[in-house]
């Protein structure tokens, strides 16, 4: 009997568990390391966040569907990796330190034929001082985050009631975020509360963000097919703003943030600062403290590692300008080329460069966006490297049968902008591929006729509903297979 | 006025016809069927 870890039960690691227990059934063993014992379906945190559902609402334990599934789960974080074994014994391990009440701190190595690494991201609040709920800003990136950040936004609406006006910025926290889709949701949620409540006139919403234009997100924008013309994300998103008069600050790095402040410098080298009631502002990533040794025990972290702390897999690495960027650049097994029986999925995988054009300031200063990898390709790729785990066990495959490169698979995207089953809005956006091929699409980089988007109820719906499909498929219930990643 | 306000104060406003469909319950029930055909769509080319 054969044992694959999985590092992580996000969307990557999960999916990945119940497809491969799935697929091995008895004859081997699945083993989960998580820290938390919650799962957390992590769109619908931007809810949580706005004080329209609870943390009951986006999350559920882990441990009774890993019991019921035959998975074996630890709830633990992995500390290092010992992929050749040790002197004493030659068996790949990882290193764990227990999380759970009773276990709390107890230190455990467990061997393995095949491991995972989906431990995503590592919200780095500390990149940018002052930034974060420890420090002087709010975050809705866990719902603990999230439920804090609802509280502030109540004390807000009750300012703004008295006839206090007030400035909410949210947005993100450093030059280097990704996720500024969830800051663009969290802004419109925000702002459709303050509608709600009757409050609007007297707030100001700006959307602070390292983005080169609006509608970058992170993939360097899109462009549309609408009523015989080809249109961009840019000019679809600015339209949304000025329809809901939010504010923008772009291109901006911010530097720090004090109790009510925050100072910024933009790609043009000013220095700025603003003043704020109320301020969300998601973290920077980085991969999560995961150190790797050799049999003798050197340290070999940086083989392995990227230096953003992220895993190294079949991609290319090599160092080039942005022209020369191509697809195939991309990792497609999402194995390591140092270990056959390793893999990363999800944010856990080192992007081999952003997506979004690269820009300094005269300083400098990184203020482009990291390249997202949530949500329907981390899911993707948990199930595709599951699937090859599966044909390198029980049919001696000796290489991945199966790939899920972000330069071939399309990705839809449902970004809230209020939420309501009769009033909420929501932008639907499907694109394709998500890496853009210049190659294949001379100009856009992207299919036109698959690449779309479209602002309405409608959307919001879809969004509601993948909340409960998620979580039901999450939860291993009968026929959750049936629901795509 | 900064560059993002710029930009945003020269963008096109939508219609009060696009606004009252963008929540108009049977033209939504359509855009929600097309909406889910197209993530169908983008689900299958992400199977290898």
């Amino acid at each position: 009997m054969a044992r694959v870890v999985i590092l992580g039960a996000g969307v990557s690691g999960h999916t990945a568990a119940l497809h491969l227990k799935r697929l091995l059934g008895k004859r081997h063993e699945v083993l989960v390391v998580a820290p938390n014992a919650d799962w957390n379906w992590i769109p619908s945190n931007i809810w949580v966040g706005v004080g329209r559902m609870t943390t009951k609402d986006v999350t559920f334990p882990l441990a009774p569907v890993y019991r019921r599934k035959g998975i074996t789960f630890r709830q633990a974080k992995a500390v290092a990796i010992w992929p050749e074994g040790d002197t004493v014994d030659p068996l790949p391990t990882v290193e764990v330190v227990h999380t759970s009440p009773g276990r709390a701190g107890e230190v455990e190595r467990i061997s393995y034929d095949y491991l995972i690494n989906a431990t995503g991201p590592r919200l780095n609040f500390g990149a940018t001082p002052g930034l974060g709920p420890d420090g002087n800003s709010l975050s809705v990136c866990t719902p603990a985050h999230a439920e804090q950040a609802a509280a502030e936004l109540g004390k807000v609406i009750e300012r703004l009631r008295a006839g206090e006006p007030q400035r909410l910025v949210i947005g993100v926290g450093h030059g280097t975020c990704t996720c500024e889709g969830a800051a663009f949701e969290y802004a419109f949620n925000v702002e459709h509360e303050l509608r709600a409540h009757g409050v609007r006139d007297l707030a100001e919403v700006v959307y602070l963000t390292n983005e080169y234009e609006l509608g970058d997100f992170g993939v360097g924008g899109m462009v549309f097919e609408q009523q015989g013309f080809l249109s961009s994300s840019q000019l679809w998103t600015e339209s949304l703003f000025r329809e809901r008069d939010v504010h923008a600050i772009l291109r901006a790095h911010v530097e720090r943030v004090e109790p009510g402040k925050l100072y910024y410098e933009t790609l043009d080298g000013v220095q700025d600062s603003l003043a704020f009631d109320f301020a969300m502002l998601l973290p920077p990533f980085r991969g999560q403290e995961l150190a790797a040794y050799d049999r003798t025990g050197e340290n070999i972290t940086d083989r392995l590692f990227a230096p953003n702390g992220f895993l190294k897999v079949d991609a290319d690495y090599s160092a080039k300008p942005f022209e020369q960027w191509r697809a195939g650049d991309w990792p497609s097994t999402y194995q390591s080329p140092s270990y056959a029986n390793l893999f990363a999925v999800g944010i856990a995988f080192a992007p081999p460069h952003p997506i979004s054009v690269p820009r300094k300031s005269p300083a400098g200063t990184v203020i482009s966006p990291a390249p997202p990898r949530t949500g329907m390709p981390s899911g993707v790729m948990g199930r595709q490297v599951a699937r090859s785990i599966a044909a390198m066990l029980t049919a001696g495959a000796q290489t991945p049968t199966h790939t899920a490169s972000m330069a071939a698979m399309g990705a839809a995207c449902i970004a809230s902008a209020g939420t309501g089953l009769r009033h909420g809005t929501a932008a639907a956006m499907t694109m394709y591929p998500v890496v853009p091929d210049y190659v294949r699409f001379p100009g856009t980089g992207r299919s036109v006729k698959d690449t779309y988007g479209e602002v309405g109820l409608a959307a919001h719906w879809v969004k509601h509903l993948l909340h409960f499909l998620f979580i039901y498929k999450a939860k291993a219930l009968p026929g959750w297979r049936l629901i795509p990643e | 006025m900064n560059l993002g306000d710029e930009r945003i104060a020269a963008a096109p406003l939508p219609t009060s016809r696009t606004i009252r469909l963008r929540t108009f319950v049977p033209y939504q029930l359509w855009r929600f069927l097309r909406i889910n055909l197209r993530m169908v769509a983008m689900i299958r080319k992400g199977d290898h």
